[in-house]
Parts: C-alpha cells; structure tokens; sequence
C-alpha cells in the first residue's frame, strides 16, 4: 500500500465522536463534511490547519460513541492520512477502514510523541508496519492489520470488497 | 458447563455452523438491519455504489426517521426524502412520522426475536440485547453492505459476564445499576468484546428496566451487549464479575463522560438549568411514571427548562389516556414529539455555554446537548425529576419520600 506522509497532531484519550464531528453537523453533505472535521474537539480550527497526508496521534479509545460514519468521513475528506493510536472505539475503527481511512494501533504512541516535535515529519508504512519519524530518523513499530482489515483497505474500502463478493456470486451488479 | 456459550451460540447458528471459537472470523446471516434518518442516507448513497438492484430481504429492513423529526434544517429535510424514496423503491419498513425512537419501534413493532441477530447503523442498537438478541452496532458503510449481502463479517468476541444479585437499594434504578457498571469499568472497559449482564437482580427486571441496561452497555465499549434470559445455561466464559446490588448507591454521571460516574450525593446541590427526560435510554412509560410521581402537583422550578421527550407515539398515547402529560404541562414542562430531541445536540433544546443540564440521555461529551462547555449530568428519570423541581442536583427522596412511590 502506498506510503502516508505528513505532520501529525496530538489528541489525548477518549476523543469521542461529538467532538469529531458534532451532532448539528451530522446532516450537512458528505462532501462538505470535511469543513466540520473535529469541530467539537478541543481543536476546533483543525479543519483549516490540516494538510493533504496528515496524521493523527491519539491516545486510548479515540473514536469512542456514536456510530456516525460521519466522524471518520470528515476527517478523511479533510485531508486526513491516517490515525495512529493506542486503542479505538470498535465502531469508529470499522468505520474508518471501510471507507478507506486507515487506522493504526501502536504500543509506542507515549514514546513517539514524546520524542517528536510538532514540525516533524513522519511516515506509514502500512506493509512493514512501520512508523518513521523523518525529522528524527527513529522508527517505531505499529500493530500488524489483519487480513480482512488489510484487505479492505487495499481494496478501497468496503464497498468494493462487497461488488467482488456478489460478482463472485454470480450476482448482476451496475459497473 | 457446557462449552461454548450463549453469544457464540447465536453466532454459530447463524453461521451455519455447529461451534464457533473465539477470535475466529465468521460470517454470519442478518436477521434485522435498521438504520435512521441521520445514519441512513449515507448507507443508500453507499448502497447505491454497489450497484446490486435488490436488498437482500425487504421485510428485514428497517428504517426510522427520530434523530431530526420535525426535520431541524433544510439538509434534515433531504435526509428524510432520501429515507422515504428508499422505501418506496426496495419495499423496507419506514417509519417517518414521528412514531418514535428506532430501538422502541423495532421493539414494539416486534421486528425481531429472542436468538436473533441485528445490525444497526446506531451505537444504541444494543439496547434489543435486553431480549436476547445479538445486536450489534456498525456505521453507515457497513449497514450498506449488510443491505446488499444479508449478512456481516465479523470475529467471534471475548464473552465476559457481569453478574449482579441482590436487592436494590430504595432510589436505585436500572439507570443507577448501569452507570454504577460504567463507572467501575470506565468506557473503554469491554472494547470488541460480549458482555452479559445476568445475576438475580438483572433477570427479575422487567423489559424496560433491561432495556435501560442494554442501551448503555456501548458506552464501555462492548461489540454485543446481552441480557440473560434466566431460561438457558450461559455457558463458558472468560470472565465473571460479581457485583452486589446493596453495594449501588443513586449515581450520576459527571461531565463530560458517561464514566465519571459518582454518588448523588457527592454533587447534590449543583444548581441546574436544563432537566431532560427521555430518549432510548429512559424514555419508555415506566420512566415517565416514576418522573411524574415526583412532579404531580408540584412546579418546576424558576429558570429550570424541563423537556420531556417520550421514546414512543404508544408511550405518549398511555401518557396522554393516564394522565402523565396534564402533570408534566401543569409543572411547566415541554413535551416534544417522540424521537431523539435533545439528547444528540441538533435540536429541541441545545445548551450554552454556561449551562448545566440534567439528564435521562445516554452520553455526556463535549458538545453532546449544544455547546461544548455545556455540563451535562446523566441520571436517572427520577434524579432528573427531583432535580428539576429543586432547581439543582438532589437525591431520590428529597422531594417526595422514598416510600411513597
């Protein structure tokens, strides 16, 4: 899978949806959800500060609440990389894999935030599983994705893995 | 003992196979998928990328407009045509106008059974767990491919069990005995596992109470929550927590997290602005009964708002043919349409910044009832009720005795 590059931003634990993506915001059109990207946080203007290939640095359980497709969307369509952290709420980190938004656990999130600074640039790598901190040269170690999960994001999200299932199926579906 | 247990049991059996182990990825056959007027949407546009001509089984689709209904914006308005044109194409159930909360209506228009498997494009669709079921809680996306395919995939979970025996304490509710279990366990405490609530304090609820229970069992985290039924073996587990209900005390949960979970007392005296009863958690008849006792006859206090949102047009109806609507009028309560108003932050009540509310609800984050330094108390309907009379934060029997309920 291709390489995520980008700065990364820093949240705590226990971001959960209404902070990502508040309840107002919920029936705006998907394709201007990305305006409203961690509105609720604590980081409001994230929306005009994040850049194409960014990274998220959370702590425990980012994503807990609601199951808003909504939260993840926004972020992705903000621009959003990828999210790295040391746990995920479950809906939340479905959601964000089968719209294609990879989302990462590491046991090293304390380190590699401690050890970083907020101009440093990193990298995924999603194959090796592997995060590098270009500014620094330090690599750190991120848990391997399981087959389903890899192979829905290399498809592109869930959608696509569905089309495969029904055409194999021998389903008629519109191309 | 025998081996597998309750939850890996519906599982297999949906399945199609005899034992299933934990960890394993299966795929598994969907009995009900339910969606709403806010998640729904972007599960047709999703669908609509599939390109499939039918749902898997329109009479195992249902979906309900309650988050925004009336219809709060202009973009509320399209999301309910997007709703009603799906229906009308693919033949699903649709509820639109007003008939309630989606986790009530599929409960009272007996969409599912006990062993039956849902998914639902809302977290709260654990709450059907309070009658055996296996429902599990999935965005938009997913509820999409559960339309087209029939079934989901999903790894068998760790199943653990909270066992609470005992009698509870007077001014102790369903609610109190949930948010006690929250605050112990913290909200990420079960994360992608099975949790079973049983013991004899659980299984001699009635349904409400159990479903009270089920509803908030997502905010710990849990991939399935469950309800033992008291007429099967649950089977092997990995865990087993016993809890004594004398040991559960009047609760409430402080901002901003349904984990922050402390005794009324430790906050008692709080001054309040906002009382809200209602929603999928608290918002059945038995609910409305124990507010109105305390409210009957008494007013609301000066600069209190207090909103009353029944989960159901079938509550409001027995509200209305018993009374309970004239008391919470009387007092100077509002009493919206059924549906999710004030509990998700779009309409029907938001907060400022320097208010504090009460409230029947499920969640308390930053933002959850309007703005984000709004302080939310979660509680339940009879703290709401008490408070909303006293103007701040108060015990169950400091307005009306204990005994007299």
């Amino acid at each position: 899978m291709e390489t995520i590059r980008g700065k990364a931003f820093i949240f705590g634990k226990n971001i959960d949806t209404d902070q990502i993506l508040p309840g107002y915001a919920m029936s705006v059109p998907p394709e201007e959800l990305g305006n409203y990207a961690l509105k609720g946080s604590s980081k409001p203007d994230f929306a005009e500060v994040v850049e194409l290939g960014d990274i998220i640095f959370a702590e425990d359980n980012f994503g807990c609440g609601s199951s808003r497709e909504q939260a993840p969307l926004a972020l992705k369509n903000c621009g959003l990389g990828a999210i790295v952290g040391s746990s995920f709420a479950r809906i939340f980190r479905r959601n964000a894999i089968n719209i294609g938004l990879p989302v990462l656990v590491t046991n090293d999130i304390e380190r590699i935030i401690k050890e970083s600074t907020e101009r440093d640039v990193f990298e995924i790598n999603i194959d090796k599983a592997r995060l590098k901190n270009i500014s620094t040269n330090k690599s750190y170690n991120l848990v391997r994705l399981s087959d389903t999960t890899y192979e829905t994001l290399q498809a592109g999200g869930l959608i696509n893995k569905v089309k495969k299932i029904l055409i194999e199926r021998g389903e008629r579906i519109e191309q | 003992m025998s081996k597998i247990n309750i939850i890996e049991r519906i599982i297999a059996m949906h399945a199609g196979k005899e034992v299933v182990s934990v960890g394993e990825e299966v795929s598994v056959t969907v009995d009900l998928a339910i969606a709403h007027d806010v998640t729904a949407p972007m599960a047709i546009e999703q669908f609509e990328k599939i390109g499939v001509s039918k749902v898997f089984d329109s009479t195992k689709i249902a979906l309900v407009s309650d988050h925004n209904i009336p219809c709060s914006s202009v973009n509320s308005r399209l999301q309910h045509k997007a709703l009603e044109s799906f229906s009308d194409q693919y033949d699903v159930h649709y509820f639109g106008r007003s008939e309630g909360v989606i986790h009530q209506i599929i409960s009272e228009e007996k969409l599912y059974k006990k062993g039956d498997i849902i998914v639902g494009a809302d977290s709260h669709t654990c709450t059907a767990g309070a009658y055996g079921v296996v429902a599990i809680p999935v965005g938009s996306t997913e509820m999409a491919a559960v339309m087209a395919l029939g079934s989901i995939d999903l790894e068998v979970p760790v199943t653990e069990v909270i066992a609470i025996n005992g009698s509870l304490n007077p001014g102790v509710y369903a609610k109190d005995v949930i948010l006690h279990v929250i605050g112990k366990f913290g909200t990420n405490g079960f994360t992608d596992k099975a949790v079973i609530f049983s013991g004899d304090t659980i299984i001699s609820m009635n349904n409400e109470e159990k479903m009270t229970i089920a509803n908030m069992m997502i905010e710990m985290g849990v991939m399935i929550g469950y309800i033992d039924q008291g007429d099967e073996e649950i089977g092997e587990v990995s865990t087993i927590h016993e809890i004594s209900a004398e040991t559960i005390v009047p609760c409430v949960a402080c901002p901003s997290s349904p984990g922050n979970v402390k005794p009324i007392v430790d906050v008692s005296g709080v001054r309040i602005n906002q009382a809200v009863l209602g929603s999928c958690t608290n918002g059945r008849y038995s609910d409305m009964e124990i507010a109105a006792k305390v409210i009957e006859g008494r007013k609301i206090a000066k600069n209190v708002n207090m909103i009353v949102f029944p989960g159901s047009k079938k509550i409001v109806e027995k509200m209305e043919k018993n009374g309970l609507t004239k008391v919470f009028r009387d007092a100077g309560a509002v009493i919206t349409n059924p549906g999710c108003g004030p509990c998700f932050g779009a309409h029907q009540g938001l907060l400022s910044s320097d208010d504090v509310a009460v409230s029947s609800t499920n969640r308390n984050f930053p933002g959850r009832m309007g703005h984000k330094d709004a302080q939310i108390y979660l509680a339940s309907p009879r703290i709401v009720a008490e408070s909303a009379i006293l103007g701040y934060l108060s015990s169950p029997g400091t307005v009306m005795p204990l005994e007299d309920e």
